[in-house]
């Protein structure tokens, strides 16, 4: 499709503003959106147009119990991943997945089944962690590198960061978040770390948002964007 | 404008936010929690998923603050994207999509000449006339859509037409709408 005509992409954000675009379509478009400031403003054009008819809802209170459930969910949010739902999907490799990063928890649940039956294609990297956001999008992926003792760390495709902003990536298991550097946005250039750091089963990998630099105190001090279990050997 | 001191206020919560200002946050989710409640409940019609959805939303919203940007659009249009498209989501996983019928009278209502509520704005009387100036059809499944989640496929049924039809009423009416509204 020709993403540059640009009645189609007037159109496009209309029915994704809709919510018309079907799954994996929608996530392409997202794809699309966050490396194209245009396309994104004629997105929010059309909400703004079609924002009305949200007014048309009946608004009702919810109960109580939702807020203390949103309360402890974003106060954990200093750790522990959500758990992935599981379920079969396809896979055969990473380039595979990478270019359907879009089909989400999923594809993300998928891969970790697939790991854990030991049954990867020879030539794929092997895979420690799989770093999704809030929705289970995968965005990040900590693979065992050429040597032994390292782990490289690195986005499966770029991510939006904001001017003097840097992601920085921790590992949590128990104790305090320790930092382990920072992390690009683009693929290609992983940041490697130390296997022994990370490998241990159950340690959480994150990715925070943080000042150009890193956090100045040594802790997260931005939103966790990213996380994920490493996996058993 | 009453509106407008609205949207300044939630503006103000919502950087309270990106600060992780706790506090903000909770102002934020009692202003618009029950608005985006009413959303999910249309879309969705059960009132677990909703309150499923309208939870995740909000851990969504804290976790993403810093990416809001209020150059873009107002707070309540970010949070509602942030919603609608996982209510969407989550009522195309149903395995059976049950019979929506009865979720026409409202509907009827909104498509109907500008009542003018004078809480429900000027936009929304501006929507409305550019959606009365629709074939009724076509405004339907505009509606539908957006109001109720209605994929292509569950629009070709209710409004027993293709589903190629379907879609091309949309397009043709997000034009329309556009010209009309823009214009």
């Amino acid at each position: 499709m020709n993403y540059r005509d640009p009645k189609l992409r007037d159109l496009l954000a209309g029915e994704y503003a809709m919510g018309l675009l079907p799954p994996r379509a929608r996530a392409r478009f997202e794809r699309l959106m966050a490396g194209d400031a245009a396309l994104a403003r004629l997105v929010t054009d059309w909400q703004e147009r079609l924002a009305p008819i949200d007014r048309t809802a009946v608004p009702v209170a919810p109960p109580r119990r939702i807020w203390r459930a949103i309360e402890q969910g974003t106060l954990q949010r200093s750790f522990p991943a959500p758990a992935p739902t599981p379920s079969t999907g396809l896979l055969q490799s990473l380039a595979f997945w990478r270019g359907f990063a879009g089909a989400a928890a999923a594809v993300a649940a998928a891969l970790v089944l697939y790991i854990a039956l030991g049954s990867g294609p020879a030539r794929a990297p092997a895979v420690v962690a799989v770093l999704a956001d809030s929705t289970g999008t995968p965005a990040f992926i900590a693979t065992r590198g050429e040597r032994a003792e390292e782990i490289a760390v690195a986005p499966v495709r770029p991510q939006s960061l904001a001017a003097q902003k840097s992601f920085e990536l921790w590992a949590i298991a128990g104790g305090p978040p320790k930092p382990l550097g920072l992390v690009s946005a683009t693929p290609g250039k992983p940041l490697l770390v130390p296997a022994s750091v990370v490998t241990a089963a159950g340690t959480v990998l994150a990715v925070s948002l943080e000042p150009e630099g890193g956090s100045p105190t040594g802790l997260p001090t931005g939103p966790v964007l990213f996380q994920g279990k490493v996996l058993a050997d | 404008m009453l509106a407008d001191a609205n949207a300044a206020h939630l503006q103000e919560l919502m950087r309270g936010v990106v600060r992780r200002d706790r506090a903000a946050f909770a102002a934020l989710y009692d202003r618009t929690a029950p608005q985006l409640f009413g959303i999910a409940l249309r879309i969705l019609r059960q009132r677990e998923e909703a309150e499923d959805v309208l939870q995740e939303a909000f851990v969504v919203v804290w976790d993403r603050a810093a990416s809001f940007d209020a150059e873009r659009g107002s707070v309540m249009t970010w949070l509602v994207t942030v919603l609608r498209h996982r209510a969407i989501d989550r009522r195309r996983r149903r395995a059976h999509l049950e019979d929506r019928l009865g979720s026409e009278e409202d509907l009827l209502a909104l498509a109907a000449a500008a009542t003018d509520e004078a809480d429900r704005g000027a936009s929304l009387a501006a929507l409305q006339k550019c959606l009365g100036e629709l074939e009724e059809r076509p405004r339907h499944a505009v509606l539908l859509a957006y109001a109720y989640g209605y994929t292509h496929e569950e629009l070709s049924k209710r409004l027993t037409t293709p589903i190629g039809t379907v879609k091309s009423w949309v397009r043709r009416s997000l034009e329309r709408l556009k010209r009309c509204l823009d214009g």
